[in-house]
C-alpha cells in the first residue's frame, strides 16, 4: 500500500467526518452473547467421523449478587475466556471471575453496584 | 519518506519523540465526543489518542462471524497481525503530524531481551525508568505518564472498559502491576520457536490453530499460554489487561515488537503466503486476504494491503531472537 492512499483518510478532518457523520460502524454495547439475567450461552461445534457435534454451555455469573454479563466463551479445548480480559484464558470459570475482581476494582467496591450505577458512573480517583 | 522504527532502549531520539508525540495526541481534541462513540454519561470531548483506545475496544467486540464467540475483528484469528499493523501505521501518521516529522517512527520494546533476565529482575529494565515509560503502581507515580492529582492536563485514563465489557468514562491515573498475573516475560527462545513455524495460519483459524500467527498472538502452545503478545499484556498488567489496553503507551511498544517479529518471519519465509485466501468460507469474513478490516477512524484496508509496509516504515534491526 502506498502512503498517499492512507494519508488522506488519516487526516484529522477525515477522522472527524467519519466519526461524527456515521461513517464508522459501532457495534452495540449489548453484553455480547448474554441472554439477560446474567446468563451467557456458549456454542461449540465440531465434526468427528462425519458426525456434527454441538455443545451448548450456559453460564450465569454473579459476584455479591451482581450479574456479570459481558461476553464469555468456551473454546473446544475447554478453556473459558471473557471479553473484558482478552489476553487470558482459564481452565476454571471461578479463577476467571477472581481475575475480574482483581482487574476491575471499581466495579466491585462496597459489595457491587446497581444496574443504573453501572451505566452512568465515572471511574475516577480525583480531580 | 518512510520511518525507521528503532529500539526504544537504544535510541534516545525515538524515545523522546514517541513520548512527546503521544502526549500531544492525548491533549488534542478534534471534535468527537463520548456521545458520538456511544459511551454513556455526559458528552465530553475524546482526544485523538483516546480514539485509538475506542477503536481497539470496538474491534475486539465485533465477532467474526457473530454466530461464534472466539474470533473477533482484530484478535483470535488470522487478521490479528495485519489489523494491528494497520492500527500502528495510522497512529504513526498521527505522531508524524503532531511532531511535524514525516520520519518519526513508533519505537519497539524488545521484551524478549528483558525476558532473558531472572523474573525477579525483569522490572529493573530501563524501559521502566523515569525517562522512558515510568514504573508500576495504581496509579503509576513515575515517568512521563505519572498521575498527578493536581494536574488535570496530565496523563489520565479517560475511557476504559468495565467488567461488563462496556466502555465507560474514567478520570484516573494509569495502572500497571508487573508480574502479578504471570511470572515472567517471553524469552528469546519463545520468539525463536515462533520463527520456526513456516505456515502463517491454519484451520480452525482461531485460538486453537497451529501456525505462526497464533503462536505470536500467544494462545499456543497451551501449556505455555499466555505466550508472546498475550504474555506481555498480562505481565505489565493494570490497564494493559482490558480491551482498552491502548490506554497505556506501552501497548504500541509491545505491538511494534510483534510487528517486527512478523516482518522477520516474512523475511525468513518469503514464499509462505498470508492465509486464508479469498476462496475460504464466508464464515471467515474479516480475516481473508482481501476482506475489509474493521476500521473506526478511516476507510477500511485489507490484509493484503498490509503485507508490504515499506512505503510507511522499516525496522533498524530484524534480529528478533
Amino acid at each position: 500500500m502506498k502512503r498517499e492512499e492512507l494519508s488522506l483518510g488519516a487526516a484529522p478532518e477525515s477522522i472527524v467526518q467519519r466519526l461524527t457523520e456515521g461513517g464508522a460502524e459501532l457495534p452495540t454495547q449489548d453484553h455480547g452473547h448474554g441472554h439477560g439475567g446474567g446468563q451467557m450461552e456458549s456454542v461449540r461445534e465440531a465434526t468427528y467421523r462425519g458426525h456434527h457435534i454441538v455443545v451448548r454451555t450456559t453460564y450465569q455469573l454473579e459476584v455479591d449478587g451482581m450479574p456479570i454479563e459481558g461476553h464469555m466463551g468456551v473454546t473446544n479445548d475447554g478453556q473459558v475466556h471473557y471479553h473484558a480480559v482478552p489476553n487470558l484464558s482459564f481452565a476454571s470459570a471461578v479463577d476467571m471471575v477472581k481475575k475480574l475482581i482483581d482487574t476491575f476494582p471499581e466495579d466491585f467496591q462496597a459489595g457491587g453496584h446497581t444496574e443504573a450505577g453501572r451505566h452512568t458512573h465515572t471511574h475516577g480517583q480525583g480531580s | 519518506m518512510a520511518a525507521t522504527r528503532r529500539n526504544i532502549l537504544t535510541d534516545t531520539t525515538a524515545r523522546k519523540n514517541y513520548i512527546q508525540g503521544v502526549t500531544l495526541l492525548k491533549q488534542e481534541f478534534l471534535g468527537p465526543t463520548t456521545a458520538d462513540l456511544q459511551i454513556p454519561g455526559p458528552a465530553v470531548p475524546v482526544s485523538t489518542y483516546d480514539l485509538f483506545v475506542v477503536w481497539h475496544h470496538y474491534a475486539m467486540g465485533t465477532f467474526t462471524p457473530q454466530t461464534q464467540g472466539d474470533r473477533n475483528a482484530a484478535h483470535r484469528g488470522p487478521v490479528f497481525l495485519p489489523w494491528h499493523r494497520f492500527m500502528l501505521i495510522l497512529l504513526e501518521l498521527q505522531l508524524q503530524r503532531v511532531l511535524n516529522d514525516a520520519d518519526a517512527g513508533i519505537p519497539y520494546w524488545d521484551w524478549a531481551a528483558d525476558g532473558e533476565a531472572a523474573p525477579a529482575d525483569q522490572d529493573d529494565s530501563a524501559v521502566w525508568n523515569d525517562d522512558c515509560m515510568g514504573g508500576q503502581g495504581s496509579p503509576i507515580t513515575t515517568g512521563p505518564f505519572a498521575f498527578d492529582a493536581n494536574d488535570p492536563a496530565g496523563w489520565r485514563v479517560r475511557v476504559t472498559a468495565d467488567v461488563q465489557g462496556e466502555l465507560v468514562q474514567a478520570n484516573r491515573g494509569l495502572r500497571r502491576g508487573f508480574g502479578q498475573n504471570v511470572a515472567g516475560l517471553p524469552t528469546q527462545a519463545d520468539v525463536a520457536a515462533a520463527l520456526n513455524l513456516n505456515e502463517y495460519d491454519r484451520s480452525p483459524w482461531s485460538t486453537q490453530s497451529p501456525g505462526f500467527r497464533n503462536r505470536v498472538e500467544g494462545w499456543r502452545p497451551l501449556a505455555g499460554a499466555p505466550g508472546l503478545h498475550n504474555r506481555v499484556h498480562v505481565w505489565v498488567g493494570g490497564d494493559m489487561l482490558p480491551s482498552s489496553s491502548p490506554n497505556d503507551p506501552v501497548f504500541y511498544l509491545n505491538h511494534c515488537n510483534e510487528d517486527r517479529i512478523w516482518a522477520a518471519w516474512q523475511d525468513t519465509f518469503p514464499n509462505s503466503p498470508y492465509l486464508p485466501d479469498q476462496t475460504a468460507s464466508a464464515e471467515l469474513r474479516g480475516h481473508r486476504i482481501d476482506d475489509d478490516m474493521y476500521s473506526l477512524l478511516t476507510n477500511p484496508v485489507t490484509p493484503r494491503q498490509m503485507l508490504d509496509p515499506s512505503d510507511f516504515y522499516s525496522y533498524d534491526d530484524l534480529q528478533v531472537s
